[in-house]
């Protein structure tokens, strides 16, 4: 099987001849030493190197203010998107005063237009670099709760998701739209070569959801709904992320379309391989799975082999072997993460 | 139902626009002010807080419930013995140098405020230097909290425990850590004397360290 029937097998749970597998984005710091272990120059050249089934292609982004999609909105109005100052979630956004609708709009927030900042012949571009034979997986993030929680502020906007609601629909609604258009625009200029995106929102801690599943099925999943249904009119596949213990939103997952859940946070809680397989075989894939919170970052490579033999018997296919967070930091010994590949790659008999 | 129950339920459903009313009517009834303090808002968050520990409400729920509170507590205040709000003492809580998240150590913060202490909040990527310095402002501080979101920042936290082991007010004060990492054998081994995995249970482990 090349990367591509491998990840079309596994997305269908369909016999595989072994586990895709994916390195993830590693952090910046983490970049080097990687590259050093397996003696190559550059991040692209070190994704051959180890095997990785995938190709992950950021969604060009560039504003005055910002070159990132996933920074796209300047919630403290200042002109600069991402200042240290504001790098907190918690941070008050441009909308944290609002206390009804009217002020929401008296804010003027001044919402960009995707079809400014995205090129199309940008998106074609880093596309066409992929490999061949790589899984294109497109990281459009579209982290619209995540990006609503911060035009308020987190801890005002999950207040008002309780007390004034009508206001965070209205932002959220908004935001969605920007990515959806965004999106639109991306797999139109790529048609036909990319077979994955990833989005995703953060709604998990380590031990259980932030926001209850009502709450979820109220403003993340209608959004997400949107975005998946764009994806899957280009055939393209939708792995959806979210830190934590997300296993009670998974449901609400599955029946939105999401294709894989990424990254299965080993140790939260009730993000076990057996669990999740007992709760969702045959409904839904999975990505990820070898704990970074601990066995990457302090185990040996013959437990992390360990790890990679008991997640492939859980999962025959519908896995695909990843890191349980996709930035891998700078504490990851690289002979870790080379454990990882070997074990997935391995043919059994 | 009588008005301290009312308040309690007020602060549970987190009804921060009627809490404040109904405290007045309390207090113009004759009710105790520390018994509405006490029953009516402290008692309610630590069900607030045991609930949110068994998964059957979630942050936003919390969150208004201790909104709630405030705004009962704002009323209160001018009927109470200066310092009956933070009774417990004072707790100095930060994340350490080069860890950015704070969403868990707000929480932190506001369940263990909600539970009887004065909370000063030094924020996220605090340096060693900075929490000391606070604490020399404030010496009266019982707990410093501490929290890693990240196990490369769990060294961090390994390293601030080690500077406040070191400190002649050590023996003074009471350390406690946190965050997703972090787990009770790793707290054990930096010299932290508690370690607490969530918010309600931080809050419950402050009242335990100072009673001890």
């Amino acid at each position: 099987m090349n990367s591509k029937e491998r990840f079309y097998a596994t997305i269908e749970r369909k016999p595989v001849d072994r586990p895709a597998c994916w390195m993830g984005m590693p952090t910046p710091t983490a970049i080097p030493e990687l590259c050093k272990f397996y003696g190559v120059d550059t991040f692209n050249e070190l994704k051959v190197a180890c095997g990785d089934d995938f190709y992950a292609v950021e969604v060009p982004y560039k504003s005055p203010t910002c070159s990132a999609l996933y920074a796209a909105f300047d919630w403290y109005m200042n002109g600069t998107n991402v200042d240290t100052e504001h790098r907190t979630l918690t941070a008050d956004g441009c909308f944290a005063e609002c206390e009804d609708i009217e002020d929401v709009e008296a804010v003027n927030f001044p919402w960009p237009d995707p079809e400014l900042y995205i090129d199309p012949e940008e998106c074609k571009r880093l596309v066409d670099e992929a490999p061949e034979d790589k899984v294109v997986i497109g990281m459009v993030w579209a982290c619209h709760f995540q990006d609503v929680c911060a035009a308020f502020g987190m801890q005002t906007c999950l207040m008002n998701m309780v007390a004034e609601p009508e206001m965070v629909h209205a932002v959220d609604d908004k935001i969605v739209a920007f990515y959806e258009k965004a999106l639109k625009i991306f797999l139109e200029a790529t048609k036909g070569k990319v077979q994955a995106i990833l989005i995703g929102d953060d709604m998990g801690s380590q031990r259980g959801l932030m926001i209850s599943p009502a709450l979820i099925e109220e403003f993340v999943i209608p959004g997400a709904k949107k975005l998946i249904d764009i994806a899957h009119s280009y055939g393209v596949k939708v792995v959806y992320h979210s830190c934590g213990s997300i296993v009670d939103a998974i449901p609400l997952l599955i029946e939105a379309g999401v294709d894989a859940i990424h990254p299965i946070q080993a140790l939260a809680a009730g993000m076990q391989p057996d669990n999740l397989k007992a709760k969702f075989e045959g409904q839904v894939s999975f990505c990820g799975g070898v704990d970074t919170q601990d066995l990457l970052v302090n185990g040996t490579p013959e437990m992390v082999k360990d790890k990679v033999k008991e997640l492939r018997g859980y999962f025959p296919t519908g896995l695909i072997v990843s890191p349980s967070h996709e930035a891998i930091q700078s504490d990851v010994p690289p002979v870790n993460i080379k454990a990882l590949f070997d074990e997935a790659q391995k043919i059994y008999d | 139902m009588s008005k301290i129950q009312e308040i309690a339920e007020l602060v549970e459903k987190g009804k921060a626009k009627l809490v404040g009313k109904a405290v007045q009517e309390a207090i113009d009834e004759g009710c105790e002010p520390t018994a509405i303090l006490n029953e009516g808002m402290i008692d309610a968050m630590a069900v607030v807080g045991e609930r949110f520990k068994n998964n059957e409400i979630f942050v936003p729920e919390m969150l208004v419930a201790a909104r709630a509170m405030k705004k009962g507590v704002e009323v209160l205040k001018p009927y109470l013995a200066t310092g009956a709000t933070g009774a417990l003492g004072k707790l100095i809580i930060a994340t350490v140098a080069g860890d950015l998240h704070d969403i868990g150590k707000n929480l932190v913060a506001m369940m263990i405020e909600s539970a009887g202490f004065e909370v000063i909040d030094l924020g996220v990527d605090v340096p060693i230097e900075k929490i000391v310095e606070c604490y020399k402002e404030n010496p009266d501080t019982k707990i410093i909290a501490l929290s890693a979101l990240l196990t490369t920042t769990m060294p961090s936290l390994r390293d601030t425990v080690a500077a406040l082991n070191g400190e002649d007010f050590r023996s003074d004060i009471k350390v406690m850590v946190g965050g997703a990492p972090i787990t009770r054998e790793f707290a054990e081994e930096i010299g932290a004397d508690g370690y607490s995995e969530d918010a309600a249970s931080a809050a419950t482990l402050a009242k335990e360290l100072v009673s001890a």
